[in-house]
């Protein structure tokens, strides 16, 4: 399935709508409104890829996720803590552990349960909605943890409560039940085959779409590729719209299935879509 | 042989004299004159094998081609502490090769066997790849041809792998032609004793 | 030479680069009034420790120290030196005292295996020039002891006592020497002239080398016949122009130092004064002029050895009816030709 660029928001420079140092996740909500955290801002970009509104974090933001529903929070996934705003902004807590928490580069909601991924830790911590401790997810292994080497783990979780994980340095997308057993695992090494992952740690983020479908970012050359449910590879492309040093693109998709890609080299999120798609 | 002293001896001798003057005085001041050591090495950030950026180009080889020894005083080095330890490690695996039935790449990377590959710890024989692996370059057989390095840079890898001058086995030319050769002006004088990474801002 | 570079990376900030030259910065201010997005080292922001730490790794695993080895310690570079002199001392010795060209080529043949071909011919006084040069005019370089000791010594010896670096010590000469077959005596014309090459040869080197670090060349060492022997390696150039000249110094005797040696420039200036020079007979000339046949070097004037040129081969003792008289307790060598032309081996 191919799919064109159609948008391009942010960049690098220094007015409002433009990131200065970094540019590191992102997450779209049911709106088609882009959120996406760096520097020690969080802007919100309209479906048009204006700015709509932007807040300061107390940290430089990792990780964001939106939560759907009627009154929406914002998590911003920092080192050491996990802040939560309302839609105006307004933070209205933040979730600090210090001994557990290092750096949460990667963070999602599942019922009454946050998940934060912490790249120090190289696994996934639950917490419950009022910040108490559940399980680790992903400690299991005999290499204590995921292998991370790229520094950045992202993950998602499915409706169905199912956390899907990719693991770079396996080269496979592991998925695993929130207290923490692993179900199964999807990819595999290949240099030559697209629809293995190539290089020492591929893939490294990951989005979830519709009904089970994957989509992953990798480095090296950078691009996106989207998995069915059975594994199976139903699109490669992207190489050329990303500066080839880019590294731990973060990836999140729209309702309507527009692929959203950071470009963390130039500082700006490339919009994806079938070409198919309407619209 | 007359035992006299004639003008033509005492000028002699005279010119002798400040001859040595002046070369003693020369060699003073200039063995006085204390400026650092110096020696060849090669400035990592500049040179196209690791500096960031510059991707998609063939790994320079030039410090393996034009040093005048037979086997060129530059080194591969793997800076362990940045080092990822990777199941499958770029540097050491050709990636591009097909893999084989165990899931590794076929082939090797360094054209002269260089590198070798040794698990940490006990592995466990039906998951060979939940496990660190250390990557040790063998400097009696590295060549410096840059292939490994360039394979490890930033983002294909951590970049933890640089090219180093060896000064044990440098002859400290005058006119390095390795130095004229590097496209990149990455061949640099600096004081001995320089470390030649330092910890790198993050 | 640069100042101390700093070689830690904070975002792309560095020393002064190597070679500021107006290309670079032309090329900088184009980029930069083009857009360019600025430097890449400064964009690329890598993770925090990406790397795995012993403690994620576990089971007691400890880093391993990255080798760095030293380079050859100071006092083999002393040791040499201290050998460069004491091989002038014995050299001085065996030709103005005991004037036995045997012994005098064994100090050749074994200042060659050791300074040319084990010590690959670096550091030799010749290429020391350039050193010397610019650490005289360049206020931030400076040299060590070892290369002023090399420097230095075989100018003083020649002060002393005549060119016995030339003679027995000096590889590049030495090389030359042991393929002398047949010499061709050059007309003494031709050969004055010649010789005033290597005033050229030496101005240009020094000219080149006290120029500013990123024009700077060291020409002395580039272009250096016999390196390419010693190290046992070198592009088709070097080896054919070296064996071109030892082709050559196989009848042209010296070739290279004759006309060509920059630091013989010098020397040959400073030994007009030695102290002691090389005197074919011991006691009274018979004023024969067999040594001046025997000379392949032309450095027989009136018959006596003239200090500038002779490089104290000590063959021309060989000749000399003197040393072949009994009793004149002079050790002689055991073979005598002094009909035979051509220079012993």
């Amino acid at each position: 399935m191919p799919y064109r660029q159609i948008q391009t928001i942010g960049g690098r420079g220094s007015s409002p709508d433009r990131f200065t140092e970094a540019l590191r996740g992102i997450d779209v909500d049911r709106g088609g409104c882009l959120y996406a955290v760096g520097d020690s801002e969080l802007k919100v970009f309209g479906p048009d890829g204006v700015l709509q509104r932007r807040w300061i974090t107390e940290k430089p933001g990792w990780s964001v996720c939106v939560t759907s529903g009627t009154d929406p929070v914002i998590y911003v996934g920092q080192e050491g803590q996990v802040q939560q705003f309302d839609v105006g902004g307004r933070c209205r807590s933040t979730l600090k552990d210090d001994a557990r928490l290092g750096l949460v580069t990667s963070v999602d909601v599942f019922g009454e349960f946050l998940l934060f991924g912490d790249v120090a830790h190289r696994c996934i911590h639950r917490y419950d909605r009022s910040g108490r401790f559940v399980n680790d997810i992903g400690r299991d292994s005999k290499a204590k943890g995921f292998l991370i080497p790229n520094g950045h783990l992202d993950f998602r979780v499915d409706d169905r409560g199912i956390i899907h994980v990719p693991n770079p340095g396996r080269h496979r997308i592991e998925r695993y039940t929130p207290d923490g057993r692993l179900q199964g695992h999807i990819g595999r090494f290949s240099g030559t085959d697209p629809a293995g992952f190539s290089g020492c740690c591929n893939p490294t983020n990951l989005a979830l779409w519709g009904q089970g479908n994957l989509v992953v970012t990798e480095k090296a050359p950078p691009r996106v590729k989207v998995f069915d449910t059975g594994g199976n590879l139903r699109s490669a492309f992207g190489t050329e719209a990303f500066d080839p040093n880019g590294k731990n693109m973060d990836v999140a998709v729209s309702a309507r299935g527009a692929i959203y890609v950071v470009d963390t080299v130039r500082l700006q999120v490339c919009v994806f879509a079938a070409v198919d798609a309407p619209g | 042989m007359s035992k006299e002293p004639t003008r033509r001896d005492v000028l002699g001798h005279a010119a002798r004299g400040a001859g040595l003057v002046t070369l003693g005085g020369a060699a003073a001041y200039l063995a006085a004159k204390r400026g650092r050591a110096d020696a060849w090495q090669i400035d990592w950030s500049k040179c196209v094998n690791s500096r960031l950026g510059a991707t998609g180009v063939p790994a320079c080889d030039k410090c393996a081609t034009t040093c005048v020894l037979p086997l060129s005083a530059v080194r591969a080095v793997n800076e362990y502490a940045k080092c990822g330890r990777c199941y499958i490690c770029p540097a050491y695996f050709d990636v591009t090769s097909p893999v084989d039935k165990d899931g590794l790449p076929s082939k090797k990377l360094c054209p002269r066997d260089a590198i070798t590959r040794r698990p940490i710890g006990e592995i466990d024989p039906h998951d060979p790849a939940n496990n660190y692996y250390e990557y040790l370059i063998d400097e009696a057989r590295c060549n410096g041809c840059g292939k490994c390095v360039m394979a490890c840079k930033e983002p294909a890898g951590l970049g933890s792998i640089r090219l180093e001058v060896r000064h044990d086995l440098c002859l400290d030319c005058n006119r390095c032609p390795i130095a004229v050769a590097c496209p990149d002006d990455a061949y640099i004088r600096v004081p001995t004793g320089t470390a030649p990474f330092a910890r790198e801002h993050a | 030479m640069p100042e101390q570079r700093n070689l830690n990376l904070t975002g792309g900030h560095w020393g002064s680069s190597s070679k500021p030259g107006t290309t670079r910065f032309v090329t900088l201010v184009w980029l930069g009034l083009a857009g360019w997005p600025g430097d890449l080292l400064a964009d690329y922001k890598r993770p925090v420790d990406a790397a795995p730490s012993p403690k994620d790794i576990g089971g007691g695993y400890v880093t391993p120290q990255v080798q760095r080895p030293l380079p050859r310690s100071v006092w083999w570079r002393t040791a040499d030196v201290v050998l460069l002199g004491a091989a002038m001392g014995i050299g001085a010795w065996i030709v103005l005292r005991r004037r036995n060209r045997n012994a005098l080529i064994v100090l050749t043949v074994g200042c060659l295996v050791y300074f040319g071909f084990h010590r690959k011919g670096c550091i030799c006084p010749v290429g020391s020039i350039q050193n010397v040069a610019v650490a005289l005019t360049d206020s931030n370089y400076a040299v060590g002891y070892v290369v002023v000791a090399t420097f230095f010594l075989p100018l003083v010896m020649a002060l002393l006592f005549g060119r016995v670096f030339c003679g027995g010590v000096c590889p590049l000469g030495g090389i030359q020497d042991l393929v002398l077959l047949r010499p061709v005596q050059v007309p003494r014309r031709l050969d004055k002239m010649l010789g005033l090459l290597r005033y050229v040869y030496l101005l240009a080197a020094i000219g080149l080398a006290v120029q500013p670090a990123v024009d700077r060349d060291f020409i002395i060492c580039r272009f250096d016949p016999f390196v390419g022997f010693f190290r046992r390696t070198g592009t088709a150039e070097m080896l054919l122009t070296g064996g071109g000249i030892l082709v050559a110094a196989m009848f042209v005797g010296r070739l290279y130092c004759r006309y060509l040696c920059p630091y013989g420039a010098v020397l040959s200036v400073l030994s007009r004064w030695a102290w002691k020079s090389v005197s074919i007979t011991p006691s009274d000339e018979l004023d024969c002029g067999l040594c001046h046949e025997a000379c392949p070097y032309g450095a027989i004037e009136n018959m006596r050895a003239v200090r500038s040129s002779c490089l104290c081969c000590a063959r021309c003792f060989r000749y000399c009816p003197v040393h072949r008289t009994e009793g004149s307790g002079i050790h002689r060598d055991k073979r005598d030709a002094p009909s035979e032309r051509g220079a012993p081996p």
